[in-house]
């Protein structure tokens, strides 16, 4: 099918809506009375997710699985991290600043990555200049934290298809 | 293979219950407002994920459980993107002269 609407083939764009109203019944059950409901929230996300993600940032199926085996057991670190400095009798912080130079263009990826970094061991990106200059806020700068941020952003640039690191 | 599941549920129910302690008291002890964020976002996630972990097993259906799953992904998306909207702010009034 070729037909396309704002950039967006509309069989892609058939796929997506599906996708959504098969998570809204996963979340509201499959009650009749409801679908009304689900149609309307589909139709939403799909036209919110095409202007947010179009259609040629695709991902890369190995590097996403290779990403999630990096990103869940580092995620329930950060998780054990955070309780062992509160579980002790003196919060174990040295908390401050660092920045550090993203390869990812301005948009989705970037958005993404720094939602993906927020998740990770000590690391709260803050804010992000226009040359890719990230600020981001560390529970413990003790820590090897640059390299952290370079090897979690390798991982995340390795689900992209298109590589996304040209900015 | 019933008590061991619900082994299993007491276990990382009990677990995530600790981790939501532990991003309370962060939240009470840690010294300044970005390194609370931390403490809410980092350890709550865990904590939710225990206890979607731990409630799978007395999951009714395949559907019940994916519903679980779907919850916790959502929580985890929003707690992201709020605890990184919340940090922005903070920020720049810090940095405003």
């Amino acid at each position: 099918m070729t037909t396309e609407i704002g950039g967006t083939p509309l069989l892609a764009r058939l796929t997506r809506g599906l996708g959504f109203l098969a998570l809204w019944l996963i979340l509201m059950g499959p009650a009749l009375t409801d679908l009304p409901i689900g149609l309307i929230a589909a139709a939403a996300a799909t036209w919110t997710s095409t202007a947010l993600w179009p259609e040629n940032g695709k991902l890369s199926a190995s590097g996403l699985v290779r990403f999630l085996i990096r990103f869940v057991p580092q995620s329930a670190v950060a998780g054990v991290d955070v309780a062992r400095r509160a579980f002790a009798p003196r919060p174990a912080l040295s908390p401050g600043f660092v920045t550090y130079r993203t390869s990812l263009p301005p948009g989705m990826a970037r958005s993404a990555s720094c939602a993906v970094m927020s998740l990770q061991p000590g690391k709260l990106p803050v804010a992000a200049d226009a040359d890719g200059t990230l600020h981001i806020h560390c529970l413990d700068l003790r820590e090897p934290v640059a390299e952290q941020i370079a090897a979690d952003e390798a991982a995340f640039c390795d689900t992209l298809q298109s590589g996304g690191v040209h900015g | 293979m019933t008590s061991l599941a619900n082994a299993f549920t007491l276990v990382a129910v009990g677990c995530g219950a600790l981790l939501f302690l532990a991003g309370t008291l962060g939240l009470l002890r840690f010294p300044d407002t970005l390194s609370r964020l931390h403490a809410l976002s980092k350890a709550d996630n865990l904590g939710l994920g225990l206890i979607v972990l731990g409630l799978l097993p007395q999951a009714e259906s395949f559907a019940g459980g994916l519903k679980l799953v779907c919850v916790w992904l959502l929580a985890q998306i929003s707690a992201a993107t709020a605890s990184q909207l919340i940090a922005g702010v903070l920020y720049r009034r810090k940095s405003r002269p």
